[in-house]
């Protein structure tokens, strides 16, 4: 169903009016025309419609098969101890934003790691030894390497991705983002697709 | 926006596999065709990206699955695609009313079809325009046009979808 066409030559600029890809000039002229012409309002609201509808249509999962398999197995160990090299920690992240499996092998290592880390401490054994035995108590240079340990697994960024395990690990998002200036988030991957062409629409009126 | 270093090639798959599904997909509309479209854009990628030089890398990619769907369009002598119907439409509603049917005019599956029904030219520059989020310059570097000639296609693209999609109000 056509709607209405008119003569303005000026209408042939309002799909790049509305993409912000006019130049200073050709602004002008539209902003000032749409100031007195209704044909044109009319066209730039028919228009601007239809790049919503296009710009709203949704974005679609790629099928696993379309990727080639590329996972992180072997670097999530490192991860989770933020051992990996500056560049490719946000590369796993972004991955496990996407990837099940990968995420899943990262929980399972960070219990894994928890257990090993919460194994009862050699200090309390010894302790108890040395108090039975009527022996000296620890020594404070041992206890402090623990206590730093313990801070270091506190600090080190790990991924925590909402609506899954509550006993995953913890990041500070903030930081993170901060750190790597990307676009990250804890969004479905659909929502971070999104973020992009939303950027791209900024220049729009 | 513009990549200074080389990507490597699992990298590009993560970052751009989805966007090139969509591109496939809102040109073709069929979703097998697509994900052979994204496997083989990423194996061109693959080799190619050992005799890329940092540029443009958008405009690079977007070239390679450009040729990927033109090369596949010829194999395939446009293989007729499936514009969704009305089957799920109006289901025990048979006389939907005037508001139901502005709705569901914004239907994806509407908005698909009339995609579709655009020439290719058209339906090409609206895709990378409002699917995958290119700028005019990047357009143009991708496909190998003008500028100007960017703009007007996206411009008569958009208003035959108007056409087809929309009521004057
Ligand atoms: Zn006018
Ligand atoms: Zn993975």
């Amino acid at each position: 169903m056509a709607s209405v066409t008119h003569a303005c030559a000026v209408g042939e600029l309002l799909s790049a009016y509305l993409d912000g890809e006019l130049s200073r000039d050709e602004l002008d002229t539209v902003v000032s025309h749409l100031d007195t012409c209704l044909d044109c309002i009319a066209e730039f609201h028919e228009l601007r419609q239809a790049r919503t509808m296009l710009r709203t249509l949704p974005r679609l999962e790629v099928p696993d098969r379309a990727l080639p398999d590329i996972h992180y197995g072997a670097e999530l160990s490192a991860y989770l101890d933020g051992e990996l090299p500056t560049g490719e920690q946000p590369v796993v992240f972004a991955h496990m934003a996407l990837c099940d499996r990968c995420r899943n092998e990262l929980y399972e290592l960070d219990a894994a790691r928890t257990a090993v880390r919460s194994l009862p401490r050699l200090e309390a054994l010894l302790e108890r030894r040395h108090v039975d035995q009527n022996v000296v108590p620890l020594r404070p240079k041992r206890r402090s390497w623990v206590a730093a340990s313990v801070a270091a697994a506190v600090v080190v960024a790990v991924v925590s991705f909402a609506g899954n395990e509550p006993q995953g690990p913890v990041v500070d998002l903030e930081v993170f983002s901060v750190q790597h200036g990307a676009r990250l988030s804890v969004q479905s991957p659909a929502s971070m697709f999104d973020a992009e062409l939303t950027a791209a629409d900024v220049s729009n009126p | 926006m513009a990549e200074e270093l080389v990507p490597d090639w699992e990298d590009v798959a993560r970052r751009y596999g989805r966007k090139i599904y969509n591109y496939a997909y809102r040109l073709t509309g069929n979703p097998d065709d697509s994900a052979d479209l994204v496997q083989e854009v990423l194996l061109r990628v693959r080799k190619g990206l050992e005799r890329y030089t940092p540029g443009s890398f958008e405009g690079w990619l977007w070239r390679i699955t450009r040729n990927v769907f033109l090369d596949d369009v010829r194999k395939r002598k446009r293989r007729p695609t499936v514009p969704l119907c009305d089957d799920d439409r109006g289901v025990g509603n048979p006389s939907p009313s005037p508001d139901e049917v502005l709705s569901s005019v914004r239907l994806s599956e509407d908005v698909q079809a009339a995609l579709l029904k655009l020439p290719i030219d058209f339906r090409e520059c609206v895709v990378l325009c409002d699917v995958v989020g290119l700028t005019y310059d990047e357009i143009s570097d991708a496909v190998d046009i003008p500028v100007g000639t960017v703009r007007s296609r996206i411009h008569r693209g958009r208003k035959m979808l108007r056409d087809m999609l929309t009521w004057p109000l």
